[in-house]
């Protein structure tokens, strides 16, 4: 897997769909988006959108929850119904537990307002490279001091290898097969460990604590990993 | 002293309740045909005259053409027309009064008795409602329907009236005005056919009318006006402070339930009266109510025995006397002993009585020879008080005929108990007479006779004794064989054995007596107790109706629902409520009175309503259901329904209170708030707005002519200023969140260091330039908290700690477990710090701003949200010095939770 560049390969030709009522918003990530080559179509309100991403497609969304005609939630659940186009919700502060429904609800990510622009394009990138990816064979994250081979069950630090039990392995893999993205504890949780253990949130704590050890990880000013409290788990790609 | 000014402010109470309500004037006569009604209707004439606005209610002319005229001119309110098995009868419209209220309202015959289905039972109860609305009334009544002459004029005239008035009508008297006639002058208008009397009647009145009777009566009603005034004067005079009666002369009343109780609670009434003093009736229950109750129970109702009913008899008499008793104004108590003198003595005690009064005892002859007859007992026991003793013409009839419960048939249980114990006792002494060699046998009789005793009641343990007697006499005393005895010796062991039985049997089933009246006690206060416990736990209204009803119905067997203020409940029961309950219950909350069943207002009602509070202006009411087999209340249940009614209106007033003072808290606070925001979001908002109004502004203006790195500096500051708004209102929007009531943490398990993390990350995008240093041990187990709350804290401390660090000056984050196993974290800045006396100041909310318009300073937010959210995890928040005495340390303590049980990880199944 390569490294985080700033303009991936192939990203000119993304096209990104932003639902967005407010039209300084609209206007500040058009042209934030179009100075980094990609291409953008503009929706006002829910169906506007809708029926853009439906006649024209598009790469990746960036929906607002707060629209004029419809609740944004509704037009996610719609989209969702027809559409796996990688989508990041924009939403004014809320409470996590909003946040996690909304990623439960089929949103890839989210980003809060206000937000700086820099954070918005990083998750862009993010998701329309692990788009990319889907179909490739087992990839290999390589960032120069870590080293993880999916395919062969291999992780090295500095070159050295580290012994990860199988649990640790399996949760580094759900983390490092979608770097950047946030990934919420309860679907970590149910990959882990199946449907009835959603709610233990305290073995994912103490796995992610061995795990981080291993890893030559500090909690308190992580690298790789990433907590979001209350929400889930992120995996920071680290540039070489 | 203190009895002193209690009976002053009572009587200044009473003095007060008479000027805001109406007040009530009596025209009282002798007999009927004295004139009353023409007087009272001068008396309105008069006072039309002078401009009041008298309204006649009603008034009974008779037909008399005299009083025709004099109400003449009166405005007169139309009478209701009621049907009543099928015949039209009229009625005083008492609504039509009350919304018209005059300023005084005509009402004759004060103790007339309504058309069945009317409000009242009883005219002086709609008299009491008018008076209750503010209005003065003018009513007429004659002397012998006073209820606590009611006897002496049985006895002077020999007939009984039954339509009485309670004298406690007569507290609202403003005045009492006496009609008198000679009794040779009434005679004549008697013969004149001028004296109204209802036909059916007329022939037994005519006995009533003998001057004798007359002349009788007339003093009779003299006397009553002459007390009434002496009762006022007295009033008067102790509201006004001046010396009164000087000691609490307490009348308490005993009384058995015998058919002269209710004699005996008018006799000791017009004794405390007389002397104006406070009296109360009490009973002594030896248990053996109790025990009539539960034998009631055991026993199909065809067998209930005559005991059983003459008991059952006994306390509905008690129960009417002690009605008659609250009528007349007195307290009513059942005490619990079995020894009935000294149950008396006791209760004269707590109540500072210098009198009891007593009915003359049943002279049983043994016992009158033995000491033993209350009156006896109570002259040798309690020499210090005045003893009254009534006699009454039926007493020595009734003692004749009273049946004791003692000596009633025996329960199913009883002759099988009587015989197994007594065929027992013969087998068990003959082996003991054959293997052991006993010579006397009469102890294993006794033994069978005590345990009869034992554990049933005197008439089976006397039973048990006779029958041994004669098993021992007939099986085992030479003779044998025979109820002969031979030897002298052979006697007098038999008739020792008797008596022995008989003592024995009598102390037996007496303690069981006793026992059985302290159980019946003990479920009272178990009850009240019960009671209590629920009510203490009941935070607010709702939960206090919810515990109040919940145990009136598992305690009275009925079904309950209350109304406390606007708040109802149970709402099961309050479907089954129809519109005539309703307009009992709420007939109820507004009179502070009892209505329903088993009283006498609106007594249609299938729920007996009881007022909640009925001093402090009715907080609300109870409905009470009982099975409708239940025909009457037990004295017993009515007392404890009544206390516990109490009991949970106390309740409801402490939560009122409670809210109350929350209310005015808040408000208080609110209104503090409320200014020190608004100047907060001039200065908070403003700032960041103008320096972004004013960059924005010069960039687009004067943008060419700047250099790069100006421009850049000026986009800079917009940036910056923009994300400080931010944080200001991410404040503001924390503050009411945690402000909303009913903040629910969603607890997980997090690790300290994943959240100290979080939260460094998030300060160091707004403030790149701030160093932390962390010092967190390795291994701390995860915190059960609301993660994203206490991340919020955490950078609410880190973010106060970066704005007052000097650049380059590390902040420092410590953990720490605490020895009484809390979590610890101290965040210290190298900042100027913070003096002594404002440490605890700074998590008031706003502080900052109070300080001054400083603009580093930031919103004086940012702690207090702190405080409120780890507050919600009941932990706390202090503000130390510094490391080195330089600087700020803010100190976090939580609670670390349940520990996760870390097996479950080891042994969890595989993905």
């Amino acid at each position: 897997m390569p490294p985080l560049h700033d303009s991936p390969p192939g990203a000119a030709l993304a096209r990104i769909l932003v639902i967005d009522d407010e039209p300084q918003i609209r206007k500040f990530i058009d042209i934030s988006l179009r100075s980094q080559g990609y291409g953008t179509l503009l929706a006002a309100t829910g169906q506007e959108g809708l029926t853009l991403l439906a006649s024209k497609g598009a790469d990746l969304v960036i929906l607002d929850l707060g629209l004029p005609d419809r609740d944004g939630r509704e037009v996610l659940q719609e989209l969702r119904q027809w559409s796996n186009v990688p989508l990041i919700v924009l939403t004014v502060r809320s409470g996590e537990t909003e946040k996690v429904a909304l990623l439960d609800a089929g949103a890839n990510d989210y980003v809060t307002k206000p937000f700086g622009v820099e954070e918005l394009l990083a998750r862009i990138r993010a998701l329309l490279r692990m788009a990319g990816l889907r179909s490739e064979p087992a990839p290999v994250y390589d960032d120069g001091t870590l080293r993880v081979d999916l395919a062969a069950r291999e992780v090295s630090l500095h070159g050295q290898a580290v012994g990860l039990t199988r649990k640790e392995f399996a949760l580094l893999t759900l983390l490092v097969r979608q770097p950047g993205r946030l990934i919420t504890q309860t679907q970590l949780l149910r990959d882990m460990w199946g449907p009835t253990h959603v709610e233990d949130a305290h073995y994912l704590r103490v796995l992610v604590g061995k795990l981080r050890q291993k890893l030559g990880e500090d909690a308190s000013a992580p690298r790789y990993i990433i907590t979001e409290p209350g929400v889930g788990l992120r995996f920071l790609p680290q540039e070489p | 002293m203190g009895a002193r000014q209690t009976e002053q402010a009572d009587a200044l109470l009473g003095e007060l309740k008479r000027q805001s309500a109406g007040r009530l004037t009596v025209f009282l006569g002798a007999a009927p045909g004295v004139g009353k009604t023409y007087a009272m209707l001068t008396r309105a004439r008069e006072l039309q005259r002078q401009g009041m606005d008298v309204l006649i209610g009603i008034v009974e002319t008779h037909g008399r053409a005299e009083t025709l005229a004099m109400a003449e001119g009166l405005p007169l309110l139309p009478r209701k027309r009621v049907e009543y098995q099928g015949r039209q009868l009229e009625e005083m419209d008492l609504d039509g009064l009350l919304a018209r209220q005059p300023a005084i309202a005509l009402v004759d015959e004060l103790a007339h008795r309504n058309i069945p289905g009317s409000r009242h039972e009883r005219r002086w109860q709609d008299v009491e409602e008018l008076l209750d609305a503010g209005i003065d009334v003018y009513t007429t009544v004659n002397v012998q329907h006073l209820e606590s002459v009611n006897d002496l004029v049985y006895q002077i005239t020999g007939v009984r009236v039954s339509e009485t008035v309670p004298d406690a009508v007569f507290e609202r008297l403003r005045d009492i005005r006496l009609v008198d006639l000679p009794a040779r002058e009434l005679i004549e208008r008697l013969n004149q056919g001028k004296v109204y009397l209802p036909e059916q009647a007329a022939h037994a009145l005519q006995a009533f009318f003998s001057p004798s009777n007359l002349t009788a009566l007339r003093e009779l009603a003299m006397q009553t006006v002459a007390e009434y005034v002496d009762t006022d004067l007295r009033e008067k005079r102790t509201a006004r402070g001046l010396e009164g009666s000087a000691i609490q002369r307490h009348v308490l009343i005993a009384i058995d339930g015998r058919e002269y109780s209710e004699y005996l609670v008018r006799a000791g009434a017009r004794i405390a009266e007389r002397r104006g003093a406070p009296w109360s009736v009490v009973t002594v229950d030896t248990g053996r109510s109790a025990e009539a109750t539960r034998l009631a129970e055991d026993l199909p109702q065809a067998r209930a025995s005559t005991g059983v009913r003459a008991e059952q008899q006994r306390q509905m008499e008690i129960d009417k006397a002690f009605a008659l008793a609250r009528s007349l104004g007195g307290d009513t108590e059942v005490l619990h002993n079995t020894d009935v003198a000294q149950a008396l003595l006791d209760a004269a005690a707590v109540r500072g009585a210098r009198s009891i009064v007593i009915g003359r005892s049943r002279d049983r002859f043994m016992a009158r020879l033995l000491n033993r007859t209350l009156t006896q007992q109570l002259l040798l026991r309690g020499a210090r008080y005045e003893l009254t003793i009534v006699s009454t013409p039926q007493a020595r009839k009734q003692a004749l005929g009273l049946t004791d419960i003692r000596g009633e048939l025996l329960t199913r249980r009883e002759p099988a108990l009587i015989l197994v114990a007594s065929l027992g006792a013969v087998g068990t002494a003959a082996l003991a007479e054959r293997f052991l060699g006993l010579q006397d046998l009469s102890m294993v009789f006794l033994v069978a006779v005590m345990l009869v005793a034992a554990r049933t009641r005197m008439a089976a343990a006397v039973i048990t004794a006779v029958l041994c007697f004669l098993a021992y006499n007939f099986f085992f005393i030479d003779p044998r064989y025979t109820f002969l005895i031979s030897a002298h010796r052979g006697v007098a062991t038999v008739l020792c054995f008797l008596a022995a039985a008989l003592i024995a049997g009598r102390l037996a089933s007496r303690l069981r007596m006793q026992v059985v009246a302290l159980r019946a006690a003990n479920n009272h206060a178990t009850a009240m107790q019960n009671l209590g416990r629920k009510l203490a736990q009941a935070a607010d209204l709702g939960q206090v109706i919810a515990a109040g009803s919940a145990v009136l119905q598992s305690t009275l067997h009925a079904e309950a629902w209350m109304r406390i203020n606007t708040e109802s409940g149970p709402a099961g029961n309050a479907r089954q409520l129809t519109d005539k309950d309703r307009v009992a219950a709420d007939w109820t909350q507004q009179h502070g009175q009892a209505s329903g069943r088993y009283t006498d207002t609106l007594s249609n009602s299938t729920w007996w309503f009881l007022p909640v509070c009925p001093d402090k202006d009715s907080l609300g009411v109870v409905g009470l259901r009982f099975p409708s087999g239940m025909g009457r209340l037990s004295f017993e249940q009515r007392r404890l329904a009544e206390s516990m009614v109490d009991d949970i209106g106390q309740a409801a007033l402490r939560t009122r209170l409670v809210s109350e003072l929350e209310v005015a808290r808040v408000t208080g606070e609110t209104e503090r708030l409320r200014s020190a925001l608004l100047s907060s979001v001039s200065h908070d908002l403003r700032s960041p707005l103008s320096s972004m109004i004013g960059a924005a502004d010069s960039l687009s203006r004067y943008g060419q002519d700047m250099g790069p790195e100006d421009r850049h500096s000026l986009l800079e500051t917009i940036h910056v200023e923009g994300e400080r708004l931010d944080r200001y209102i991410q404040n503001l929007l924390d503050m009411t969140r945690l402000g909303q009531q009913g903040l629910t943490l969603s607890r997980d398990w997090i690790g300290i260091d994943e959240l100290v993390g979080s939260a460094s990350r998030r300060l160091q995008r707004y403030e790149p330039g701030a160093r932390i240093e962390h010092d967190i041990p390795p291994g701390l187990p995860p915190i059960h908290v609301h993660p994203a709350l206490i991340e919020q804290a955490l950078f609410n401390v880190l973010e106060n700690a970066a704005k007052f660090s000097p650049p380059q000056e590390p902040i420092r984050v410590q953990v720490r477990r605490t020895e009484d196993d809390q979590l610890r974290i101290s965040v210290s800045d190298r900042g100027p710090g913070i003096p002594e006396d404002e440490r605890r100041r700074i998590f008031d909310m706003f502080y900052s701003v109070e300080r001054g318009d400083r603009g580093r300073h930031g919103t004086g937010l940012g702690l207090t949200i702190v405080q409120g959210i780890v507050g919600a995890h009941m932990g706390s928040v202090e503000a130390l010095p510094g490391l080195d005495d330089q600087g700020t340390t803010i100190c976090l303590t939580l609670p670390w939770g349940p520990y996760p049980s870390q097996e479950h990880h080891a042994h969890a199944p595989s993905p």
